[in-house]
């Protein structure tokens, strides 16, 4: 188990130098952060449990919301690996679901928790270290980075 | 069938060391020397042009030093958060591997990682395993592949 010191996993350098997109990835890194530092804290799981499902629904929730937006930027500066990233982002959404459809299941399962986490530090890590890093790039060669969503 | 089956991987596996894990110096030895002691083993299917498996194995000392480095948090023991984000990263650099591949008009798909040994009871036209040293620690594939045609 983790010995809990809440340190942030960003890094400067996922920034990708698009403002909107920067500030949304940092506010998903804290919120997914915050998960995994509730499960992973060294206390027994009945006595984090709720604050594990708070902290679940909160993350969740700012998925969509953010995956929602950053395909609307890709739509407003034409990005054309739009169709391509809109799969991996309905990929991740669809076992987001399907996790949390099976830990309510589970009751509550500890292990699928934990094994969660891990998938979702990872993917998340490569995801706006190299998938999202095509988005900025093109939107800084055709100099469409300041576009709002 | 003379192709270099170990190029793709270890430069897929170089390429997401470096992006997510900052490991920029990587290097590779014959897989005889490898040490495997209580490694995770995770295998990851592949279809299409080329079926069969490949094989990453992560000592337990790689893996943890892989997952602090990503989580920012200590972790001091292979547990269901720490398998779950290493066979992540096992199957983010197989699709990047895919990408590789279509390159040489191979065209394949991977299935999800699995946490199990090698199946030995399939003989493989196409057998390479090299091990990869990081300043993390090191890792070994094992590609065991047949041409589809």
């Amino acid at each position: 188990m983790a010995k809990g010191r809440q340190r942030m996993f960003w890094r400067d350098k996922y920034r990708l130098g698009v403002p909107v997109i920067d500030a949304q990835h940092q506010e998903l890194f804290q919120r997914v952060n915050d998960f995994m530092q509730t499960v992973r804290a060294g206390v027994p799981w009945e006595d984090k449990v709720q604050r594990v499902n708070e902290t679940l629904e909160f993350m969740k929730g700012y998925v969509v919301a953010h995956f929602r937006d950053e395909e609307a930027y890709q739509r407003q500066i034409g990005y054309p690996g739009y169709e391509a990233h809109l799969q991996k982002h309905r990929d991740m959404v669809e076992y987001v679901a399907s996790i949390s459809k099976e830990y309510e299941k589970k009751g509550f399962d500890e292990q699928l928790m934990q094994q969660f986490a891990g998938r979702l530090l990872a993917w998340l890590i490569n995801h706006v270290a190299a998938e999202d890093q095509r988005i900025a790039a093109y939107a800084i060669q055709k100099g469409v980075q300041s576009h709002g969503i | 069938m003379a192709y270099d089956l170990y190029a793709p991987f270890v430069e897929a596996t170089r390429s997401v060391f470096r992006l997510m894990l900052d490991l920029r110096d990587v290097s590779d030895r014959p897989a005889e020397s490898f040490v495997r002691g209580d490694s995770l083993s995770i295998a990851i299917g592949m279809t299409g042009d080329l079926t069969g498996e490949v094989i990453y194995l992560f000592p337990s000392v790689t893996s943890l030093r892989m997952v602090s480095v990503m989580s920012g948090m200590e972790v001091v023991s292979v547990d269901a958060f720490v398998t779950s984000a290493v066979a992540e990263i096992a199957n983010i650099i197989s699709g990047n591997v895919l990408a590789l591949l279509s390159v040489d008009s191979l065209e394949c798909d991977i299935l999800p990682p699995e946490l199990r040994e090698a199946d030995d009871s399939v003989p493989y036209a196409l057998h390479a395993a090299k091990c990869l040293d990081t300043a993390l620690g090191d890792m070994c594939l094992d590609i065991r592949l047949n041409p589809a045609k």
